[in-house]
């Protein structure tokens, strides 16, 4: 599903985020990318989503070589993965079903596809009952649940999560990682970026650690070992 | 694409409303500027009417002896007519002359009185000279101090090609004094709308990430801001046109007096090519006004 193959980023002046990284993600993988700040995590997350260039190397996500992606196939790639972040990016002055919406609205999205797939994926991540709240008016974990139904309304093969547990307390942290598992299960890959030891050793799923952008260990059923 | 269309629309007159200070400002900036490039046409069209009032005006005096024989008269205005350039010539005899006098003179019993006793005609029969084209004017003045004829009296050859120059001169003075103020409001009107963009860029720039990460084209996150641009401009012009019908409203009496006896309408004449007027303004400003925007959200809308 992802192939990094021998991936370098190299930010001015010669600094190596990325330094010859090869990886295999398979379909329906769960996997932990973990390191500390700096590592080059999110530089891997850009490169996915064709925010970042790479500077050597070549990156393949579902059999499609991204490496030299043209401008207006990015759009393309970036409905089939859903990416979620720690500061949620959630608009306050729309309500949770409205930004999950926005987010079919702007890809062309008929209102009654909206209709029928915005109510099914708040369904999913269990916010059925406060779909008319405001961002401000839930708890984080809340939040970031809408923001993964948001990032589940295109149906992506991928789902990218950078540090989704960052700005949330260890309960809420806990069913974020929880409703993570159950769209794994429904045959999503899943790529978790963390540096939260304490999660990472609960999946007991694969880990891969990065140290100073390269892979330093990349264990089946990993443990975080920094 | 009708949704996204309709889509792109909603956000547009959504991002004007949620920035209702910045877009009243341009709209502002925007008719101040159409303001000035339609009082220049304004000027324009005075002018030239001026310059024709005076063409009109313009003619040439040749006064003939009182003893001349009519046919000799003729016969001077026969040649006079021949030459290329004369439009016209009108013969007005003594008798003429003399009622002419008195009609211009009615109010003034002073004149009349000495006329009378003066007892006969002392007016000179006249030649009325019209040039066919003013650019031929000294060329006319030369052939008609060629003429030796002994009828001729005299030749009153005041030169209006002076007073006809220096009009144009203001008329062209005051174009360019315009041209220049409305390059100066262009310009203006650039910048805003170019910082109204990046302003409403900046601060609609979560929702641009948002449209950016969840697989937006560029396009669509362009469209809006571009349409605001063109609303902008649709709103600037209706109401310059609003404006503007007022101010000739105002101004038509004044013109009017000014040119008494000739027909000066600036209402009929904007009227009369509103489309080419505005509609030329509007597709220019657009154009002005969507590249503005365009530079300033290329920058943020990068996917």
């Amino acid at each position: 599903m992802i192939k990094f193959y021998n991936v370098s980023k190299i930010y001015p002046v010669d600094v190596r985020a990325l330094n010859k990284v090869s990886l295999h993600i398979k379909p329906g993988e769960f996997v932990s990318i973990v390191g500390q700040s700096g590592t080059g995590k999110t530089t891997m997350v850009k490169a996915l989503i064709g925010e970042e260039r790479i500077d050597e190397g070549k990156v393949v996500v579902g059999g499609w070589d991204i490496t030299d992606i043209k401008e207006n196939e990015i759009p393309i790639l970036r409905r089939q993965i859903g990416v979620i972040f720690q500061d949620f990016k959630l608009l306050p002055k729309k309500t949770l079903f409205e930004n999950v919406a926005f987010a079919m609205q702007v890809c062309n999205g008929s209102p009654s596809k909206i209709r029928k797939i915005v109510p099914q994926v708040m369904k999913i991540v269990g916010l059925e009952s406060k779909i008319n709240r405001y961002p401000f008016e839930v708890s984080g974990g809340e939040q970031q649940r809408a923001t993964i139904a948001r990032a589940l309304v295109h149906r992506p093969k991928i789902l990218l999560a950078d540090e989704p547990t960052g700005n949330l307390d260890s309960l809420n942290a806990h069913e974020i990682i929880e409703l993570l598992l159950r769209i794994n299960r429904f045959g999503t890959t899943v790529v978790l970026v963390t540096h939260n030891r304490e999660i990472v050793n609960g999946l007991k799923k694969r880990v891969i650690t990065l140290d100073n952008g390269t892979i330093i260990s990349d264990q089946a059923v990993g443990k975080y070992i920094l | 694409m009708l949704i996204s269309l309709l889509r792109v629309v909603k956000f547009s007159i959504q991002d004007i409303y949620r920035n209702i200070w910045l877009s009243l400002v341009t709209i502002m900036i925007l008719i101040l500027s159409l303001f000035t490039i339609n009082m220049l046409l304004v000027v324009k069209v005075v002018g030239d009417t001026a310059v024709e009032a005076i063409k009109e005006k313009i003619d040439i005096n040749l006064f003939l002896k009182t003893t001349a024989e009519e046919n000799e008269i003729l016969a001077l205005k026969a040649k006079i007519s021949n030459l290329s350039e004369v439009k016209d010539v009108t013969y007005i005899s003594k008798t003429e002359a003399l009622e002419n006098f008195k009609n211009k003179h009615t109010d003034n019993p002073e004149v009349l009185e000495a006329l009378k006793i003066l007892g006969a005609n002392p007016l000179s029969p006249t030649l009325v000279i019209k040039p066919r084209n003013l650019e031929n004017f000294d060329s006319l003045i030369n052939s008609l101090n060629a003429f030796e004829d002994q009828i001729i009296e005299s030749r009153n050859f005041a030169n209006y090609k002076v007073m006809l120059g220096k009009i144009n001169s203001i008329t062209e003075k005051v174009y360019d004094a315009g041209l220049v103020l409305s390059a100066i409001f262009i310009a203006i009107t650039l910048l805003v709308i170019y910082n109204s963009a990046r302003v409403t860029m900046y601060t609609h720039r979560r929702e641009i990430t948002i449209m950016r990460l969840v697989g937006a084209s560029k396009k669509f996150i362009q469209m809006p801001y571009l349409l605001s641009s063109i609303i902008y401009t649709f709103i600037g012009v209706l109401i310059i046109m609003i404006v503007f019908y007022l101010f000739l409203r105002l101004l038509q009496p004044y013109l009017e007096a000014f040119f008494v006896g000739y027909n000066v309408n600036l209402i009929n004449y904007f009227f009369d090519n509103s489309l080419k007027i505005f509609g030329t303004q509007f597709l220019v400003a657009a154009v002005i006004n969507v590249l503005a925007s365009y530079l300033a959200v290329r920058k943020y809308s990068k996917v």
